[in-house]
């Protein structure tokens, strides 16, 4: 089946009504008043999160405030990403209805699932008008997804491992005396493309060649990292067992508020730029799609963003947001075009259809 | 004369009841069919078995588009080719396959004596606290266990905090592979002495005390006698362990530092990372197969053990 016929899906005469309805209901979300033509509101709404301080950032900037608006409680998901995709993607190819409402989702996988063509539309929500660019993914048509907000893989060290400054380069890494103290993401996410200009090699040539990304990825794994996920670069800063990591700006920040001497850096070659987004699946029930799309049209609100992201400590996509006073000025909170010049965005098309080769290239050197 | 009530007891009558319902629900002309009867649940369980595992072949023999992320229609070997030559499936291969033989070596050694000590003990008192501390780690499943390693033997762990105290500075004890196989033959543990034990009690300890009263030393009777007469349940539970650990998952993942992946990891990745479920396929087959190869090498060298289904010593 080809692409284009998963993303230009017939618009069917109810989807189109429950649009409408959709957009004539949004003029008055938040006040509490309803629509006479609202549909039937479901008892709750399934939302698959991330657990720790991500879903207690979601629950507090977007969750909380679409109950009391509507009075729909939500469900929280804490369902891993990667093992909620195939449960849904059987589902719409089985005709049911799917496990949860909303996916809260890597940009990368989430183009995934849009690609496969199980991804709801999402084009008619009204305050997508309000949004920046970083909102629209990249590569699609329409938004099967509406990206959130932005994340950076920075460099995350203890400064007490680095007494002559901060690392400025992601060449630091290889010092003999961080041999079995620095981590990286299990399928090397966020390091390939900083590690191809490390390498010696440019960004242009991804995804052609990229031996000079694999080339210093055999230096780090020389140097013995620990491979995990996002909870693990938490325990390890706190558990003493690494001194620096390649990981999302938010896991660094969170180990810094329980208390571990921590601090991040984009080094000179760069650091990775990606989004998170919101979808829904298809296959839901016509009223059930339609307060789905009112929560992801909810957290597109300037207040809800404010909340959720200040939790999460990353830029969103409504103009006008004021940073956490932590993060001003903070490369891993790029608000100016002077700041998004130091990270590297790659498309997420490019990402998705390469992801499977450059994960097994990534396994094959750290697995050896 | 009015018959005793006491005489044909209510308990009787319903029982005749049942009786005569099963007789008329199961003529006696049907009892040969019986026993295919009683096969029938095992078959149902094997007919869904096999019915996933031609599902899983179908999907090994499909590639992934990732332009729609939906398995190809023409079916084709490639899978099976990425699996035999890419360098990073045997290394994970080797691996498991090695780490299942080392482990399942390693723990026989240990349950050896454990189930042996547990069986002939005359203290009643001694074979209960075995057979508790047996029975405790059921109850703690393999992911907590593997936790609790992580803070017994982390950089700030009970073992290096001790280390620290004699002037020994901290050592990475986790996060490699003799930190997989230390779990994994912890976990192991009580398997193998669940298998050994009943082995080691068919076993007349009158034998043990002929051999003696001819001369024997301990060593002699053990090799001779007692090692002999165990191996019904040396095989049942090296068979259970090798199987076990071969396709481990969350021993390699939680103390191998992401570094040391078994074949099921990689097989996870495949299915739930990389979305490719037609290598996903591919991987659990070669595994269902090796896994298979290797218990019927050990079946055709040293029989069945206590697995067998016969009841004869092999």
């Amino acid at each position: 089946m080809s692409h284009e016929k998963f993303l230009t899906t017939e618009i069917r005469r109810r989807t189109l009504l429950a649009s409408m309805a959709a957009v004539g209901a949004s003029a008055t979300f938040g006040t509490g008043k309803a629509f006479a033509q609202e549909p039937e509101k479901p008892a709750e709404i399934i939302v698959r999160a991330w657990g720790g301080s991500w879903v207690d950032s979601l629950k507090a900037g977007v969750s909380d405030s679409f109950t009391k608006a509507t009075g729909i409680a939500v469900r929280h998901d804490l369902t891993e990403d990667n093992e909620i995709q195939p449960k849904v993607w059987a589902a719409v190819a089985q005709n049911r209805v799917p496990p949860i409402h909303i996916n809260w989702d890597t940009t990368t996988n989430a183009t995934k699932s849009a690609l496969r063509g199980v991804t709801e539309d999402l084009s008619d929500l009204p305050n997508l008008k309000n949004t920046t660019e970083l909102a629209k993914p990249v590569g699609l048509d329409g938004y099967p997804i509406v990206n959130t907000y932005g994340y950076v893989y920075v460099l995350a060290y203890r400064p007490s491992a680095f007494p002559n400054g901060a690392p400025k380069s992601w060449k630091d890494l290889l010092d003999p005396k961080l041999k079995g103290r620095i981590a990286l993401y299990n399928d090397g996410i966020g390091f390939h493309f900083p590690a191809q200009v490390a390498g010696g090699g440019k960004l242009e040539d991804i995804p052609g060649n990229m031996q000079p990304a694999w080339d210093f990825i055999r230096q780090i794994k020389a140097q013995e990292p620990l491979l995990g996920e996002d909870p693990d670069f938490t325990t390890w800063f706190q558990k003493g067992e690494i001194d620096a990591a390649c990981t999302i700006s938010t896991n660094a920040r969170e180990a810094r508020k329980n208390g571990i001497e921590l601090a991040w850096v984009v080094p000179e070659e760069g650091a990775k730029f990606d989004t998170d987004g919101l979808w829904i699946p298809k296959g839901l029930p016509e009223n059930e799609l339609y307060w789905a799309k009112q929560y992801i049209n909810h957290a597109l609100t300037k207040e809800a963003q404010q909340v959720w992201l200040d939790g999460l400590g990353l830029p969103g996509v409504v103009p006008g947001l004021t940073p956490p006073a932590d993060l001003v000025g903070d490369p891993s909170y790029p608000t100016t075009e002077e700041d998004f010049k130091h990270l590297i965005r790659i498309s997420s098309k490019t990402q998705v259809e390469n992801e499977s080769q450059w994960f097994g290239k990534f396994k094959e050197i750290m697995q050896g | 004369m009015r018959k005793s009530r006491v005489a044909y007891p209510l308990t009787w009558r319903v029982m005749d009841g049942l009786e005569g319902l099963a007789a008329r629900l199961w003529p006696a002309r049907f009892e040969k069919g019986l026993p295919y009867l009683m096969l029938a649940p095992a078959v149902l369980l094997v007919g869904i078995l096999v019915l996933g595992l031609v599902q899983i072949g179908d999907s090994s023999l499909r590639v992934l588009d990732t332009s729609t992320f939906l398995m190809s229609e023409d079916l084709t070997l490639a899978n099976y080719h990425r699996a035999l030559t890419e360098s990073f499936f045997a290394t994970v291969a080797g691996r498991s396959l090695l780490g299942s033989v080392i482990v399942t070596i390693v723990t026989l050694i240990f349950a050896f004596p454990y189930a042996y000590l547990m069986v002939r003990t005359p203290s009643s008192a001694l074979r209960k606290l075995l057979l508790v501390a047996l029975f405790l780690p059921f109850f703690i499943g393999q992911v907590v266990r593997a936790y609790g390693w992580l803070i017994i033997l982390g950089n700030q762990g009970m073992v290096n905090e001790a280390l620290g105290l004699v002037g020994v500075a901290p050592m990475r004890l986790l996060y490699n592979y003799p930190a997989v196989l230390f779990g994994l033959v912890q976990y192991m543990l009580p398997f193998a002495v669940l298998m050994l034990a009943p082995a080691l009690t068919a076993i007349p300890a009158e034998l043990e005390s002929a051999a003696s009263s001819l001369g024997a030393n301990w060593l002699r009777t053990f090799r001779h006698v007692v090692l002999p007469l165990a191996r019904p349940g040396l095989v049942g539970a090296g068979l259970v362990v090798v199987t076990l650990s071969l396709t481990d998952f969350a021993i390699p993942a939680i103390l191998g530092g992401g570094t040391q992946d078994f074949i099921a990891n990689a097989i996870y990745d495949q299915f739930f990372r990389t979305s490719d479920q037609g290598m996903g396929a591919t991987l659990s087959l070669m595994l269902v197969a090796v896994g298979s190869l290797l218990v019927g090498l050990v079946f055709m060298l040293f029989g069945a053990g206590t697995l067998a289904m016969t009841g004869e010593r092999k």
